[in-house]
């Protein structure tokens, strides 16, 4: 890849520049609002999903401090590690899934790189102006005026960082335990600088690297591309309809002059926040955002020349053939999509909510008592999963006479608590030599489908 | 025609780059790897395997296990980087 960009780049341009700012032309139209429509529903989620509150708690809490996930009604132990390890293969192959499909739309319109950077961009339109108000702004000696209006940006673009870095530690502390600690000026030292480092991140990417960071560091946009086929929706110019590309006077007749409808006005290129021609094809800087699509069709709409001569279309579409919905790539996808979605969510409705941890006591093999009884002695952590107090009948078996002795049955865990046990078990010598294999039972004593079973190991000597 | 500040402003330099994917990649690495591990250990029980009387937050501990992947993964990425970058060429026009 980075062997066609050497070639791609024009002679002149230099390879070893500091990196100069990029000043992005606003452009109205579809896409713009459709990216505007995106960003305010995603961030306004970001920023408003913390504040639920279901069954008198956060509705989403990734409760560090305490090892529990709250999502909804349902509870997450770290023991339910395999769900989030599903759920990011699942985000995985979606993302693998509507590349297929349409392309770069998530680069576009959903990624928090895109969506953040848009925010900011809005902020500094508003305190600085248009494209070249702003470069003007940043050529002129320093005045009131400038600084007023620098100050202005940093000021909403700190304020809205801290915001941001703060929403983002509420989703890991309870935040509004969090708000009243700030208020009170009494916040934690790791809380404080995690928050601070997310504002810090949001501020650089979003105010400063922008697409730079889709162009250099983002592993996707890279490899993007092998999931794309003929059939994938992507933003392309119609080279067919374009060229020869060339100025013309309005009203002129192009296939007079032997031109096509491209009067080559260089605003799809302006508008271009990572700075490429899409009139060269299609490129892997491109992130789909379709800001090229609304500036040519709003000189199309000037030239009263249709529409769509740089459009959202498929490879299969510009060489006059039929696009595909349906193909083994996204009819693969689909599949490994459903299938896991069920399984996971068949697994999270049959989840029993308890979990019995064996640890054997590793000091002593076994104690030798009396009459020919041998002891085994065990730690068990019951875990009750459930939000309330249940009792659990705890037992033993896998030998003929093996019990439990030490702890009176039933025993009670609190509602998300976790009772630690500690048991001896015993058993006769007749029966119990060698290695011998056991499980452990912890039964719920009102609901008897809540039912866990746990394997362990019994020694005894070898007759 | 393309207004030539505006596109040639753009590129970054190959260290930037570089340092830029390094901490980048390796912040990325290192999520993941301290998601998995404290998924499995708690960071309050481990500080007490280590040492009886250590008592940690489980914040200090996350953040502690995070920024040691960090630095090993940065680590690792920029000594790759580093010597695929300086990795002698094998044609004769070599610098």
């Amino acid at each position: 890849m980075s062997g066609r960009q050497e070639t791609n780049r024009p002679s002149s341009a230099p390879l070893y520049t500091s990196a100069a700012k990029i000043y992005p032309r606003e452009m109205k139209g579809r896409f713009a609002s459709l990216s505007k429509l995106a960003t305010i529903i995603l961030l306004g989620l970001f920023y408003v999903v913390p504040w639920l509150i279901w069954d008198d708690r956060q509705a989403f809490l990734f409760d560090l401090p305490a090892r529990k996930f709250y999502l909804l009604g349902l509870t997450l132990w770290p023991q339910d590690f395999l769900y989030l390890a599903l759920l990011l293969i699942i985000a995985a192959i979606s993302l693998f899934f509507f590349t297929a499909l349409g392309g770069r739309l998530f680069c576009g319109f959903a990624c928090p790189q895109t969506v953040w950077t848009e925010a900011f961009i809005w902020i500094e339109q508003f305190t600085e102006g248009t494209r070249s108000q702003r470069m003007k702004l940043d050529k002129a000696p320093w005045s009131w005026n400038k600084l007023r209006r620098k100050g202005s940006k940093q000021l909403l673009w700190i304020t809205l960082a801290l915001w941001t870095g703060f929403t983002f530690v509420g989703y890991f502390v309870p935040i509004r335990e969090l708000s009243s600690e700030i208020i009170a000026l009494n916040v934690g030292g790791w809380t404080l600088f995690w928050g601070l480092f997310y504002a810090f991140a949001t501020y650089g990417n979003a105010g400063y690297m922008r697409e730079q960071v889709c162009k250099y560091m983002c592993p996707y946009a890279r490899f993007q591309s092998a999931m794309f086929d003929r059939d994938t929706l992507i933003i392309s110019y119609d080279e067919q309809r374009g060229e020869p590309r060339g100025s013309r006077k309005r009203g002129a007749d192009p296939k007079g002059a032997g031109l096509g409808d491209c009067i080559d006005c260089t605003l799809c290129v302006q508008v271009c926040p990572t700075g490429i021609d899409i009139r060269d094809g299609l490129q892997y800087e491109c992130i789909a955002c379709a800001a090229c699509i609304d500036a040519c069709d709003s000189v199309m709409d000037k030239m009263n020349y249709p529409r769509g001569l740089v459009r959202y279309t498929t490879q299969h579409a510009l060489e006059g053939k039929p696009s595909k919905l349906l193909r083994p790539r996204t009819v693969i996808y689909a599949l490994l999509l459903t299938v896991l979605f069920s399984a996971m969510m068949f697994s999270m409705i049959t989840r029993t909510p308890l979990i019995l941890d064996v640890i054997r006591d590793r000091n002593t093999l076994f104690r030798e008592l009396p009459q020919g009884v041998i002891e085994n002695s065990y730690t068990l952590k019951v875990i009750n999963q459930s939000n309330d107090p249940r009792d659990f009948e705890v037992s033993v078996s896998g030998i003929d006479g093996i019990h439990i002795d030490g702890i009176s049955n039933p025993v009670s865990v609190d509602g998300g608590g976790v009772l630690s046990l500690p048991v001896r078990v015993r058993a006769h010598r007749d029966n119990a030599y060698g290695i011998m294999d056991i499980n452990f039972t912890a039964t719920s004593t009102d609901d008897d489908t809540i039912v866990v079973v746990e394997d362990s190991r019994f020694l005894a000597p070898t007759p | 025609m393309v207004d030539e500040d505006y596109r040639g402003a753009k590129q970054w330099s190959r260290n930037k780059q570089s340092v830029a994917v390094v901490i980048w990649i390796s912040f990325l690495a290192a999520a993941v790897g301290t998601m998995v591990f404290f998924a499995v250990f708690d960071p309050a029980a481990l500080a007490t395997a280590i040492d009886e009387g250590l008592e940690i937050n489980r914040e200090a501990g996350y953040a502690a296990g995070f920024f040691f992947f960090w630095v090993l993964t940065a680590a690792c990425s920029a000594v790759t980087a580093w010597l695929v970058r300086t990795a002698p060429k094998r044609d004769s026009k070599r610098r």
